[in-house]
């Protein structure tokens, strides 16, 4: 059934290569037409006619694949001509062969080795940093005319921001810290044990907390809830040219939109780790009480008299730097979106994985700094 | 009534899409009350109504995407509503949709885009698929350049084009155009006006245009359905409606009169 005759007759007649088509000739059978059209074998001759009396059906996908085997021998448009065909197949002929002139197209995206992958992605940083700097910049200088005019300030917009950065946020970050209390808590629990050192476990778990685990986890909580959503907001404003419509109303989208965000985070974060160290300790008071016999008024006593107040004041000073980098990054990676929608989820997730190092960058910085200044 | 008269005459023996008696609810808010045509095989047909009347409501229950409250669509001899998955991916097959901003795969290329359909509704093999790619794209009147960039590079009209060669990939009988013209310059827009009557002409095309655009109606247009009030007020040919007596018909036709 599917052989070269079901498709395509070829005949010698008055010196000019005839081409009897047969058939369906549609983008379904596509496949056995081009096999046909190759077994054919055909050769370069002076004239070709395309007969199209036989033929049941015809689209333009068919008839591209025949113009372009003809091309493909050598032919030129004048060598070639039809007859037989019904109108519309006719006329769908005509529009292909003079569409047709240009046909390679590039159809993958470029890809690229891992090597410039890599390269590519360093020099992009690169960029990126000498951006956020610039960034940083006309945030400094708008925050400068705040003081000069501070009826600017935007206080409502602020105050909603500050309500679904750090309100909202308080059930999980009590949840992940409580937790992260109970299991340093408990693996701290299993050593002291075995020394009947368990009273030294509130001295570790109170440290290790309000020192260090709190504000890491806390940022990093942060990063990923507001950071990722200050991006999506800005990069779907972005998006919808509504940022453009700020500026147009002759106001500046860093006051309208970055300030808020801005002084909303670096509030709300610090208050967010105290909260995390309340939690974190009470994950501990829970395992001392229920693994090492200490009971919460135990407890609560040695952290009275063991914690220095300098280790939650640290935890907390350190906050506020972390909310400003993440805010800045998010902002400004919003503010990068280009126009359309694809871009937006790649700002997204560059927003949090950049705020996440920086905070990591950030917290190893202040642990080298306070260890120098004896604190 | 010049309007009956009308359609009678354009009621073709070869009906591909036929909508009958097809009711529309949004919560209280009744959209389409009763709204029945037919269009006939090669038939260039544009539904017009002012903002609100549901039109891209329409074309998207007649092509499937959103199931209305009562009524049947036959598309291609298929009832739209009442058939199985399998039969209605057949249909999906045969037609092809146009939305209004192109609705383009943002994270593909422009030949990726156009070479989705051969990749997913053919066997065609891979090394196939580039030369059709160029061509559909040459059938629309771009550079085969064009398809090594993303929709974000390209103009509006541009990104109307490729949509439109995606649209006509897979060799469809019916085209279905969402606001073709908008957002386009007047020469933009007539530009796409001739590509589309090309088309038409060249391929035996039916084509649906849901548009606001006089010019279009003007010149490719063979017949308009005007829908108000949830019903179809009027259907023939474009100047058989421009002479029927309804304040929203008159006014849509005398406020952009075609500049003669």
């Amino acid at each position: 059934m599917n052989t070269v005759a079901h498709w395509i007759q070829h005949e010698v007649e008055d010196g000019a290569s005839v081409l009897y088509l047969t058939g369906v000739w549609r983008l379904s059978n596509l496949v056995a037409i081009s096999d046909a059209l190759r077994l054919l074998k055909l050769r370069l001759s002076k004239r070709f006619v395309v007969d199209g009396s036989r033929l049941q059906a015809l689209d333009t996908a068919a008839g591209f694949t025949l113009y372009r085997h003809l091309a493909g021998l050598g032919c030129t448009e004048s060598m070639v001509s039809v007859r037989g065909f019904d109108r519309r197949h006719e006329r769908l002929l005509a529009l292909v062969r003079e569409r047709m002139m240009c046909p390679p197209a590039v159809s993958r995206s470029v890809h690229r080795g891992a090597v410039r992958r890599i390269g590519a992605a360093t020099l992009n940083v690169w960029r990126l940093l000498q951006a956020h700097v610039a960034f940083v910049g006309s945030v400094a200088l708008e925050l400068f005319s705040l003081v000069r005019r501070p009826r600017l300030f935007r206080v409502s917009e602020t105050v909603s921001q500050f309500e679904t950065i750090c309100l909202d946020a308080i059930p999980i970050v009590a949840l992940v810290t409580f937790l992260i209390g109970v299991v340093f808590a408990y693996l701290l629990g299993l050593q002291a044990l075995r020394y009947g050192a368990n009273i030294f476990v509130v001295d570790g778990v109170g440290l290790a907390i309000c020192r260090e685990m709190s504000p890491l986890l806390v940022a990093v909580i942060v990063a990923g809830r507001s950071g990722a959503a200050f991006t999506a907001q800005i990069g779907t404003m972005k998006v919808q040219e509504e940022i453009d419509a700020i500026s147009t109303l002759g106001l500046s989208p860093l006051q309208v939109l970055v300030i808020p965000r801005l002084v909303a985070i670096t509030i709300a974060l610090p208050l967010l780790v105290f909260v995390g160290d309340l939690a974190g300790i009470a994950g501990g008071m829970l395992v001392g009480a229920l693994q090492l016999g200490i009971s919460a008024l135990t407890f609560i006593d040695r952290l009275h008299s063991v914690l220095p107040v300098s280790a939650v004041t640290v935890g907390l000073s350190k906050a506020p730097v972390f909310a400003a980098f993440i805010a800045l990054i998010a902002c400004r990676m919003g503010m990068l979106v280009a126009r359309d929608a694809r871009s937006v989820g790649i700002n997204t997730t560059s927003t949090v994985v950049q705020s996440i190092v920086w905070v990591i960058v950030l917290d190893a910085l202040f642990a080298i700094v306070f260890e120098r200044l004896d604190i | 009534m010049d309007t009956n008269a009308a359609l009678a005459q354009v009621q073709r023996a070869d009906p591909v899409l036929k909508v009958d008696s097809i009711v529309t609810r949004f919560g209280q808010e009744v959209i389409h009350d009763g709204v029945s045509f037919t269009v006939g095989r090669g038939e260039v047909v544009a539904l017009i109504g002012g903002s609100g009347t549901g039109k891209s409501v329409l074309v998207k229950e007649v092509i499937g995407l959103l199931r209305p409250a009562s009524g049947t669509v036959t598309l291609l001899g298929t009832d739209v509503w009442r058939c199985g998955q399998d039969e209605m991916n057949a249909v999906r097959r045969r037609f092809g949709m146009l939305f209004q901003d192109g609705a383009l795969f943002s994270s593909l290329t422009v030949a990726e885009n156009i070479a989705v359909p051969f990749r997913e509704n053919t066997d065609l093999p891979a090394d196939m698929i580039p030369p059709l790619v160029g061509f559909k794209l040459s059938l629309v009147g771009l550079q085969p350049e064009t398809g090594g960039k993303t929709p974000a590079q390209l103009s509006g009209g541009m990104r109307k084009r490729v949509a439109l060669a995606r649209a006509l990939a897979l060799e469809p009988e019916i085209l279905f155009l969402d606001e073709p013209t908008s957002g386009l310059d007047p020469i933009g827009a007539r530009a796409f006006d001739d590509l589309v009557r090309v088309l038409s002409d060249g391929l035996g095309l039916t084509v649906f245009i849901v548009t606001h655009d006089l010019d279009t109606l003007h010149s490719i247009v063979g017949r308009v359905i005007v829908l108000a009030g949830g019903k179809v007020i009027a259907d023939g040919p474009v100047d058989a409606v421009t002479r029927i007596e309804d304040p929203w018909i008159k006014e849509y036709f005398s406020a952009r009169a075609p500049v003669a």
